[in-house]
């Protein structure tokens, strides 16, 4: 079981994920994340904090959405990271490539205005 | 040493679709609470368990679907998680290397799910199955009680 919760927070857009992301439910967290970059929506965090569980499927999702946002001139920053998806994350690689913060508001601040310009490449 | 559970004996799950997967997964969250295994050890069984399935139905079957069976032995050292099929002949070693390093653009996702039962299993083994089938046997150490 997963849900997603959209909440606009400025030029921001947090996804409040819930549950977990495995094999059967990647797919419509993906379709959720991709909807937002179409929407124009492209600087979005993923607040993680409800997420106990995630396998590679979860980690495709994650990818496609991140080079997605990246490729729009936003970014998929991730929050509240629990542990044993942290822990996915690092033998995945992925901790390289993507941005993580303690916390929502953190991730939320990190898009400075700066990243209003249009067209700015996230680093 | 933990012995693998005998043919007919103990717990032991059939599946053969995707769709099963969450019942697989309850399965093994189930089992895996009411022996008392640490969440650490849990996640990675969960984990191991997904991944190895995820691969045997979509990749050895392909295209015509067939029975997996998934057998589950723990006890108070280890975890045994074996995962018998009847699908054409595969090995996970054969799997295409995992992209850690690229940058993002260039990062390529392929590989992660065998990686991780890697990464997070103290065992892996292959081997055919008698007969036709392949046999995936995947333990995880538990952290020792008197410790």
């Amino acid at each position: 079981m997963l849900e997603i919760r959209v909440e606009p927070r400025g030029h921001v857009t947090v996804v409040v994920i819930q549950g977990s992301v495995d094999g059967l439910t990647a797919d419509s967290l993906l379709g959720a994340l991709q909807k937002e970059v179409a929407g124009g929506r492209t600087r979005l965090v993923a607040d993680l904090s409800g997420v106990e569980y995630t396998s590679s499927a979860g980690l495709r999702a994650l990818l496609a959405t991140v080079k997605d946002a990246r490729r729009h001139g936003g970014d998929l920053r991730l929050a509240a990271v629990t542990v044993n998806v942290r822990k996915v994350l690092d033998l995945s690689g992925f901790t390289s490539i993507l941005k993580l913060y303690d916390e929502v508001d953190a991730a939320v601040g990190s898009f400075g205005a700066a990243d209003r310009a249009a067209g700015e490449e996230a680093i | 040493m933990s012995g693998l559970t005998p043919m007919g004996e103990g717990p032991r799950f059939e599946a053969a679709r995707i769709e099963d997967l969450a019942e697989v997964m309850g399965y093994v969250d189930a089992a895996c609470e009411g022996a008392g295994v640490p969440a650490e050890a849990a996640f990675a069984v969960r984990l191991a368990v997904e991944e190895a399935f995820t691969n045997i139905v979509k990749h050895a079957y392909a295209d015509s679907p067939g029975p997996v069976r998934l057998e589950l032995s723990i006890d108070g050292t280890e975890v045994t998680v074996r995962l018998i099929d009847a699908a054409p002949l595969f090995d996970p070693a054969q799997a295409p290397p995992p992209d850690l390093d690229s940058d993002w653009d260039d990062r390529v996702e392929g590989g992660l799910g065998w990686h991780l039962v890697h990464q997070l299993m103290d065992e892996v083994r292959h081997e055919p199955a008698p007969g036709a089938g392949n046999i995936v046997t995947m333990i995880k150490r538990l952290p020792s009680a008197a410790s």
